[in-house]
């Protein structure tokens, strides 16, 4: 044995196999991260070409806020270092990156600043009344039936508005966008189903390329506006480079606040006296059981790193080029910051929990994901508080390796009445509201809420 | 009591404002945020501490 080797057998002693694209892995979460936990917080696993894993809390606290010895790069001309970006395998023939979250700093930084003031806090605040409509849209559309699947009626259709709306799109294409950007989540890569799912991204990747071109043309607010107009490092971005960030934004803008939603409404179900009680306590639980809910259900798992500078963290020591899961997941169901981890506790204190990611790479969208959440969550309790999900037609995702998401969630209800115009009709009514009061516009240009006239019933 | 934010750690979470918003105000422009005073007020030191607790980065020092 070389020295080399000997050296590498050291480093990576602690060992376990993991794999988590394996159904398994969805099947035993609890079970496997509690043996990591205890084994290996930070661990080699020889899948997928060999990686690290980080899953206990502190590990991850210490390593992923280390933007100066991790890159989030995709090099997928072969102009850097050649690193391949944040998935684990990393996605084959992928043409440009997944946007600033393939990217490191300055430039990552760059787009960041340009994007911010459209996604903080007072920025997402402005749309609430949007998203209120489109909850009472939705709902509405089958509210006089007692049914409804609250994924398909619901929650892929209020966080898919709303993004395309803040982008500056046509708030009628939702569908063009909302469809393959789930199915390309939970789609297997082996499923014969798949040359369909890829082609309807391809589409829809083709779909924004021409928004960029309508925008250049015709100036609308909205994100495409601000990344056509955006300084990254000194120049404009290119048209690949705004089309890999608009596919971040639509990925990270539909299918994880869905998978959220989702989720906490089938516990809810499961649990109808804690329904009752945070449909009551609302002022005070909302918001502890919105960040309880995050932790619980992390609808994105975690992120991949290649590590940039060989350092000792969090105990291991780490040699350039090699690559590193961090999962977001496990990390929220360590036992050391999260007494009875798994365990759903509505009013938990002290939950740091890391869904949105630790460090500069934070989920640029997690303000919007928390407005949205809770809006439609309130809806719901309002009109439909005793609702019945149903298991056997719930379907999760089989596998939680990228997204851990629900494709359908049906549930019945008391029916009640309608309260408004249909979701076509109110698509049309927010669509004038957009562009009369120029909603997309950043915090920066415009500070008024969005005011939404109905007209009489 | 005394508290500071870091702004190096601070990245946006939110958490301390949803906490004690008359503690934390978040920039309007990308949501980090900073102490209101540097001072807590008296009564007001258990959100404070709930606040640093929460914060995901740990960016929050009270002394």
């Amino acid at each position: 044995m070389s020295a080399q080797d000997l050296d590498d057998s050291a480093r990576k002693a602690k060992r376990h196999h993991f794999d988590r694209h394996a159904p398994d892995y969805r099947d035993h979460f609890e079970e496997i991260t509690e043996e990591l936990h205890q084994k290996c917080p930070v661990a080699w696993t020889d899948t997928y070409g060999g990686h690290w894993v980080a899953s206990g809390h502190q590990e991850v606290f210490e390593i992923a806020r280390r933007a100066d010895v991790l890159s989030n790069d995709n090099d997928v001309s072969g102009e850097r270092r050649g690193y391949v970006g944040i998935s684990i395998p990393s996605a084959q023939g992928q043409r440009y990156r997944g946007g600033f979250l393939e990217m490191d700093p300055p430039e990552q930084r760059h787009y960041r600043q340009a994007l911010n003031p459209y996604l903080s806090p007072a920025a997402v605040a402005r749309w609430t009344p949007v998203v209120d409509e489109l909850a009472r849209a939705s709902l509405d559309e089958k509210i006089e039936t007692g049914s409804i699947d609250f994924v398909d009626d619901l929650a892929n259709i209020v966080p898919a508005v709303l993004t395309l709306a803040m982008m500056g799109l046509p708030l009628a294409d939702w569908p063009i966008y909302c469809e393959p950007a789930h199915a390309a989540v939970y789609t297997p890569p082996d499923s014969p189903d798949m040359p369909r799912v890829r082609q309807q991204s391809i589409e829809m990747s083709m779909r924004l390329y021409q928004a960029i071109l309508e925008i250049r043309e015709n100036p609308r607010p909205g994100l495409i506006d601000a990344l056509i107009h955006a300084e990254i490092n000194g120049e404009a971005p290119g048209d690949a480079e705004i089309t890999g960030a608009l596919g971040l934004l639509i990925g990270g803008g539909f299918d994880t606040t869905t998978a959220l939603t989702a989720h906490s409404l089938e516990y809810l179900s499961e649990h109808p006296g804690e329904r009752e009680r945070l449909r009551r306590e609302r002022g005070t639980l909302l918001d502890p059981a919105t960040e309880e809910f995050l932790r619980f259900y992390t609808p994105a798992p975690g992120d991949g790193r290649t590590i940039s500078a060989g350092c000792e963290l969090a105990g291991t020591s780490f040699k350039e080029g090699e690559r590193l899961w961090v999962s977001w997941a496990m990390a929220n169901r360590d036992p050391k910051v999260f007494p009875e981890p798994n365990k759903i506790d509505l009013a938990r204190t002290g939950n740091r929990h890391t869904s949105f990611g630790l460090g500069i790479h934070r989920c640029i969208g997690s303000n919007m994901a928390r407005m949205t959440f809770k809006r439609m969550l309130l809806a719901v309790l309002d009109r439909m508080p005793g609702y019945v999900c149903d298991p056997a037609g719930a379907v999760h995702y089989p596998t939680i390796g990228v997204i851990q998401g629900m494709q359908h969630l049906p549930a019945t209800f008391t029916p009640g009445p309608r309260l408004g115009p249909s979701l076509d009709e109110t698509l049309e009514i927010l669509q004038r509201a957009c562009d009369e009061q120029r909603l997309a516009e950043p915090v920066t240009r415009r500070h008024q809420q969005a005011e939404i006239g109905r007209p009489a019933e | 009591m005394r508290v500071h934010v870091d702004p190096e750690k601070c990245q946006g979470h939110t958490l301390c404002a949803m906490r004690a918003p008359d503690l934390f105000e978040l920039s309007e422009i990308d949501g980090h945020s900073s102490a209101v005073a540097d001072e807590i007020p008296a009564g007001r030191e258990a959100d404070a501490s709930e606040a640093a607790r929460s914060c995901p980065e740990q960016a929050i020092s009270l002394s």
